[in-house]
């Protein structure tokens, strides 16, 4: 299969730098998946899970952040605010993190707190999905 | 003249001090490079995310949303500005915080409706002692910047702006031109001014048709506060190791005069000592001198 290269930028490192076959990650109304010649695109990345087809057919899961994804010209680049594989993830931080946040929802908040609030719950969730905790 | 033992306590003080100056030399290198290092991790993650305001830019130059300066805005009379001013959290930096401060005075003077976000304790206490209205609920410390208290920092004045009740935001912080000097600067966070993301749009190259999912707008308002989130780091960052360079430095030459003091007064005491040596004898001479005349003059009688 052709494959593309793929590069995978998280605000505090270099999350993957290298070919693949297929990505798919989450985009603000579902899932896309993208293969080699795709059309150029520019898409929002909403928190969620990236999974990457490397070239020897084996799958890599990972959740990542907000973001943006940009196809073109056959390559391929995600910014993202973090990305982590499932054995990175802390799984009680995350639990925390969700109680966390849902403690704050049910409490009176600004409108800025409000939507803190409702990302953390995303994040600490879309982390908890990867662990299989959910 | 001090007597050698005064001397020699302000000698003993004098080198308390300078422990304490060459100590704060080496934390602040120790801090330097971990901040540098910090910044350079994140960097790729920035460039690209200037690349991509870039390349939408490029493919749609009339595109307009909020985030970026219309001739309308632009020509709007007395504009609400909001000033992110970092200084440090202590003083014994040299000048450091006095061209901060003095940078911000100069960029509120501009306009009479001014709101000021202060990092650091020192900008605080200084705007709060020459009656400057400050947001007191922006309490952020300067110290270890990290990503997530530039998010914090971004969230708070882009919702500010978004609600209308900002029209501009500057970041007044300082820039380390090379390890010898250090710059206060103020630049424009929001509006973004499309100039600066103009590239060379070159007539034969064929301009790559993107398709935008869901929409340009969407996809900008996830890169833009991320951008300038990133900008703000990239702020704190800098100006704490600005910060600690210019304390580096005033720790270096307070260490250094130190040094001189010490040689002047070990001179000084030198030379008392001698001179008390010197008085003991003439003393004792003249002691020795006078018993023997008092003996000479016995026998004689």
């Amino acid at each position: 299969m052709k494959s593309f290269h793929l590069l995978v930028l998280a605000s505090d490192k270099v999350f993957y730098d290298g070919k693949c076959v297929m990505a798919i990650l989450p985009a603000q109304d579902g899932q896309i998946g993208i293969m080699a010649n795709h059309g150029d695109i520019v898409a929002a990345v909403e928190v969620g899970q990236i999974r990457i087809q490397k070239e020897d057919e084996s799958w890599t899961h990972a959740v990542i952040g907000r973001g943006v994804m940009q196809f073109i010209n056959n390559r391929m680049t995600v910014l993202t605010e973090f990305a982590e594989l499932p054995e990175e993830i802390d799984e009680k931080r995350a639990l925390a993190a969700k109680e966390r946040a849902q403690e704050q929802l049910r409490q009176k908040q600004s409108l800025q707190e409000y939507h803190q609030s409702k990302a953390a719950l995303a994040r600490a969730i879309a982390r908890l999905k990867e662990k299989g905790g959910i | 003249m001090a007597t050698a033992r005064e001397i020699q306590m302000r000698m003993k003080s004098i080198r308390d001090t300078m422990k304490i100056t060459n100590a704060m030399y080496m934390i602040s290198s120790s801090k330097l490079k971990k901040a540098k290092k910090n910044l350079e991790q994140t960097q790729p993650y920035f460039d690209g995310l200037q690349n991509t305001i870039r390349r939408m830019l490029r493919h749609m130059p009339q595109m307009e949303h909020p985030f970026f300066e219309t001739e309308e805005r632009k020509a709007k009379p007395d504009k609400k500005r909001g000033y992110i001013v970092i200084t440090a959290d202590k003083g014994l930096a040299g000048a450091y915080n006095h061209n901060v401060t003095k940078l911000a005075e100069s960029c509120l003077s501009q306009g009479d409706n001014n709101l000021i976000f202060v990092v650091g304790e020192l900008g605080r206490e200084y705007f709060s002692r020459q009656q400057i209205p400050i947001d007191t609920n922006f309490r952020y410390t300067v110290q270890d910047p990290t990503l997530s208290r530039s998010r914090d920092i971004a969230a708070r004045v882009i919702e500010l702006y978004q609600a209308g009740s900002l029209d501009e935001i500057y970041v007044i912080y300082t820039q380390t031109v090379n390890s010898m000097t250090v710059e206060a600067k103020a630049l424009r966070l929001l509006p973004l001014e499309k100039e600066n993301f103009r590239t060379e749009i070159l007539a034969d190259v064929y301009a790559e048709d993107i398709h935008m999912i869901p929409s340009p707008q969407n996809v900008l308002d996830n890169v833009v506060p991320d951008y300038v989130t990133g900008f703000i780091y990239g702020a704190l960052v800098e100006s704490f190791c600005s910060e600690q360079n210019a304390r580096m430095m005033a720790m270096q030459a307070a260490t250094d005069s130190a040094q001189k003091m010490l040689h002047s007064l070990q001179i000084t005491y030198n030379r008392v000592r001698q001179g008390a040596i010197t008085q003991e004898i003439t003393e004792v001479i003249a002691g020795a001198k006078a018993q023997k005349k008092k003996k000479r003059r016995l026998e004689k009688l």
